[in-house]
């Protein structure tokens, strides 16, 4: 059972004339009881604090795998765990990647009262990454220990391709907070792509998605997690800046390769040290460029998505229902829409709509330019870090893009010389 | 060689110093938004839980159908309460009723779930079985026409996922779905 159940007796109390009865109420005569009717009652709390309390645990676990033991035995450990636990034990909800929405709510809507576990989910893989890098993304995340689990065999993908796939993330977090913040939709639990694995049911068109990501996860390590995850895009700004750095090997590198050929992620970068050196005063003039660049791109963002924020505030339900309306009345004919029927049964007025619908668009027009200010900065940023001179003399982690699944440890050379 | 090293030397630093300053950045970032946070989140008394307003529900029949459960987590919940005990129930027979008999096609429940018991004349004790119930919400409009309003629908917590994000409250109609705290797990009808 999902949940123990604690049954919830009613307090039979005199009850008042019903407001809305047409008929009497029975005088009974036999001395008939009314029955006692129980509903089972939730105990999310002992779970969600069980849930805490294995993430922290999961990740400590991997920190220590991937700094301390440098073993992948333990992540991959941690990896089945999570799957079957937080995959298809706990059905999934709530995951750190939807969470990221529920804070923006509560940053921007006072109204809505953020729940206490809610807020531990988010901020304990950040705080994590923060200190040891990726360690939620290694194997605690169930959807990307599912994708790892499938992997068998990585194929190398161009790095223009990569890169420029690599902003998709980017827009998708833009458009989740956006959509978040505005109370229209949690459009990350909505396109999860394996929830309905882990449920083993749901929308037909995500489950087929979450099959084809895991069908291409076979061969191309971890698709959603690098190129769709929104999570993964804001714990790698953490990641490529934590406290503590995950290294291949302690004993130093001896350039043999095979890390960067066993890494899922593509995260371990080449030394230089044999490449073509660029012309100095060329790169430095790309570099101040793409700098110029910056606020323009930013700007350009937030003018972008700012400008179709009136045809992004259609995702919000009362400005949906405003259409609807103007719909019906258009064509009067055509059969009832419930949402119209069911404004019109419960009293509301069209003016009470329209202030609400231009309070909606007021709220899309400002985070619109937020958002897409947020995107066209990530993509300038992207281009400066890309066309910044690398001084790597060795095999080195990126540890921005780096997952910590731990592969590399087996295949470096140099801690097996170790172990013997 | 001494140009080469300054030429390696140089960066290296600059490096190391927008690192820290990241770093810096990435950590205070963490502890203000932390903070902030902290004062916001509620512990157990945070609405966490879906719940059906029954005032606002107008039995659209889309909780049958939207729920990402096979079977819906919503429910008929009956106040026994309210209920009128009638004979011609509005929710356990169709309208267009000729005899009352529990022949298939004079009742209402497309799935059987509701079912009567006789108590004394005129009365009968209606009970609906959740096991047999999709939530279709058929014989909640029935009895909301031509009756008291004793049933009516209800999310089911033992049932319920309780998904970040409601899929029925997305396309209810009249937005009834809607987030509670524990202390008000149920929305009911008779003890309100």
């Amino acid at each position: 059972m999902k949940k123990i159940l604690v049954f919830l007796t009613l307090v039979l109390s005199q009850l008042q004339a019903w407001a809305e009865a047409r008929f009497p109420k029975p005088d009974f005569t036999s001395g008939y009881q009314y029955p006692d009717i129980q509903h089972p009652v939730p105990y999310e709390q002992f779970w969600n604090g069980l849930d805490v309390v294995l993430l922290v645990a999961m990740m400590s676990v991997v920190a220590w795998a991937t700094h301390k033991k440098q073993s992948r035995k333990a992540i991959f450990g941690v990896s089945v765990f999570s799957v079957l636990y937080f995959g298809f034990y706990r059905n999934g909800c709530v995951c750190s990647l939807g969470s990221v929405q529920n804070v923006v709510l509560a940053l921007t809507d006072h109204t809505y009262h953020l729940p206490l576990y809610v807020l531990l989910i988010f901020l304990l893989p950040v705080i994590f990454t923060f200190l040891f890098g990726r360690v939620f993304c290694a194997g605690v995340c169930p959807l990307g220990a599912l994708q790892e689990l499938v992997n068998v065999k990585n194929f190398r993908i161009n790095k223009a391709v990569t890169s420029a796939l690599s902003i998709i993330p980017w827009i998708y977090l833009a458009f989740a907070m956006l959509y978040a913040a505005t109370r229209s939709q949690f459009i990350i639990c909505r396109l999860d792509p394996f929830i309905g694995i882990f449920r083993l049911g749901g929308d037909i068109g995500l489950i087929t998605f979450g099959v084809i990501l895991l069908l291409i996860s076979v061969f191309v390590g971890r698709p959603f997690c690098q190129f769709l995850c929104p999570y993964g895009a804001l714990l790698s700004v953490f990641g490529s800046v934590s406290v503590k750095k995950m290294e291949v090997t302690h004993k130093g590198c001896i350039d043999c390769k095979l890390c960067h050929h066993c890494c899922p992620v593509d995260a371990l970068r080449p030394p230089y040290a044999n490449q073509v050196k660029e012309d100095r005063l060329k790169g430095v003039k790309r570099l101040l460029m793409y700098f110029i660049m910056l606020p323009l791109l930013t700007l350009a963002g937030a003018l972008f998505v700012g400008s179709n924020s009136q045809a992004l505030s259609r995702a919000h339900k009362d400005v949906h229902l405003y259409d609807l309306i103007q719909l019906q009345e258009a064509n009067p004919d055509m059969d009832p829409i419930l949402e119209v029927t069911a404004f019109n049964e419960m009293g509301r007025t069209m003016e009470e709509l329209e202030a609400q619908v231009q309070e909606v668009q007021q709220k899309f027009r400002i985070y619109g330019y937020l958002a897409g200010a947020l995107i066209g900065f990530v993509l300038g940023f992207k281009l400066i870090r890309l066309s910044v001179k690398r001084t790597r003399k060795t095999y080195e982690i990126d540890h921005a893009a780096c997952v910590a699944c731990g592969k590399c440890f087996d295949y470096c050379p140099q801690n097996l010389k170790k172990n013997q | 060689m001494a140009e080469d090293k300054n030429i390696k030397k140089s960066p290296m630093s600059r490096r190391e110093f927008l690192r820290k300053c990241g770093s810096a950045l990435a950590g205070g970032s963490i502890l203000a938004t932390g903070g902030v946070l902290a004062t916001k989140a509620k512990g157990s008394s945070s609405d966490l839980f879906w719940q059906i307003d029954p005032t606002m529900c107008t039995q659209c029949g889309r909780c049958e159908t939207e729920c990402v459960l096979p079977v819906s987590a919503v429910k008929c919940f009956h106040a026994n309460k309210v209920c009128g005990y009638c004979d011609l129930c509005g929710g356990y027979y169709r309208p267009s009723v000729k005899d009352l008999n529990t022949a298939a096609e004079n009742l209402m429940c497309p799935t059987g779930a509701i079912t009567r018991k006789f108590v004394e004349e005129p009365y009968f004790e209606y009970t609906i079985d959740e096991n047999l119930c999709n939530g279709c919400g058929k014989c909640v409009k029935g009895c909301t026409s031509f009756g008291n309003g004793s049933l009516f629908l209800q999310i089911q917590q033992d049932l319920c996922l309780n998904c970040n994000e409601c899929k029925i409250s997305r396309v209810c109609v009249s937005g009834a779905i809607q987030r509670v705290p524990y202390e008000a797990a149920y929305k009911l009808k008779d003890h309100a």
